[in-house]
């Protein structure tokens, strides 16, 4: 009997030692990422017509520094970007409308427009932001009054969409 | 009674030896996943086969099945606390026998795996991974830890 109890020990030890041998472990990693400037827009300047008279188209050119719309854009240095645009096809006073078509835009890296680029805003661009992370964009169009368009103040919105 | 101690204390002894004699597992963090320049907006894809960015995991080990399962993170965390969110795909992981990276064999890090070691007992475990950024993602470095657990199955 103290034979078998103490076989029972020894055994029970044996296995203990055998159940240690079902071993884990574990070990870590870091991952990584930088995060660069996020892109920010700014309408900086509004796409202003002035006067129009009935029956009269008006163009204001994208290279019209006074009166094109721009926007300015910032973000990660030297990293191309691509610029999307929502045009409105008609401008709005009141329940009144006046045509808006043929957009034109220029991007460039100074605000001077100095060195831009001509571009179709319908189809967007992929321009590259500047050294500084540095971004300007022009818009102009043209109004295409009626001869009895009523009158009155018209707007509309042009957005400009940037991502990386 | 006393010399069933001896007994009992002699098979404590023999036990420890005999279990320093079975092959220990061990499992070393060899390199992290790098995301690098993440973009806001725009995600970051590291594959578990890139040499450079890809993490790796060495494991030694007893030939035989062993068991592995991640603990892994669902975001990066970066300056002021801000979150990036980290997804990890069914085939992100994978495991080599022969530790190259060019022979693995993929797998769901978010489920436990079962792998064979090798007679040499060396084998290793890529993991790769998409970065999201949101389009309003906070700049600056974002880090998170990505643990590989290893179990010996009898």
């Amino acid at each position: 009997m103290r034979i078998t109890k103490l076989s029972l020990v020894v055994a029970a030890l044996v296995l203990t030692g055998t159940a240690l041998q079902a071993q884990s472990n574990n070990a870590s990693i870091t991952a990584t990422a930088s995060v660069q400037t996020p892109i920010n827009v700014l309408g900086a300047q509004q796409l202003n017509f002035g006067n129009v008279f009935p029956g009269v188209n008006k163009t204001v050119n994208a290279t019209d520094l006074t009166n094109g719309g721009r926007f300015d854009v910032t973000g990660q240095a030297s990293t191309p970007v691509t610029l999307s645009f929502t045009l409105p096809a008609t401008l709005s006073s009141g329940g009144n409308t006046m045509p808006i078509v043929s957009y034109t835009g220029v991007h460039a890296l100074l605000a001077t427009q100095v060195g831009g680029v001509a571009f179709s805003p319908a189809a967007g661009a992929t321009p590259t932001l500047s050294g500084t992370g540095a971004l300007f964009v022009w818009v102009g169009a043209q109004v295409q009054p009626a001869t009895n368009q009523v009158a009155g103040v018209y707007t509309g919105s042009v957005v400009m969409t940037v991502v990386y | 009674m006393r010399r069933e101690s001896w007994i009992v204390m002699g098979t404590m002894l023999l036990g420890v030896p005999l279990v320093a004699q079975g092959k220990p597992v061990t499992v070393t963090g060899i390199r992290g996943v790098t995301f690098g320049a993440v973009l806001p907006g725009v995600p970051r894809v590291v594959l578990r086969t890139d040499p450079a960015n890809s993490g790796q995991f060495d494991i030694k080990g007893p030939k035989g099945n062993v068991l592995l399962s991640f603990v892994m993170p669902l975001t990066m965390t970066g300056p002021a606390g801000a979150q990036m969110p980290l997804t990890f795909g069914a085939s992100d992981a994978g495991y080599s026998q022969t530790q190259s990276i060019g022979s693995q064999v993929g797998f769901d890090p978010k489920q436990p795996f079962t792998a064979a070691m090798p007679n040499n007992g060396r084998a290793s475990v890529f993991v790769g991974g998409t970065a999201n950024p949101a389009t309003n993602q906070r700049a600056g470095a974002y880090t998170a830890t990505i643990i590989l657990n290893v179990t010996v199955l009898p």
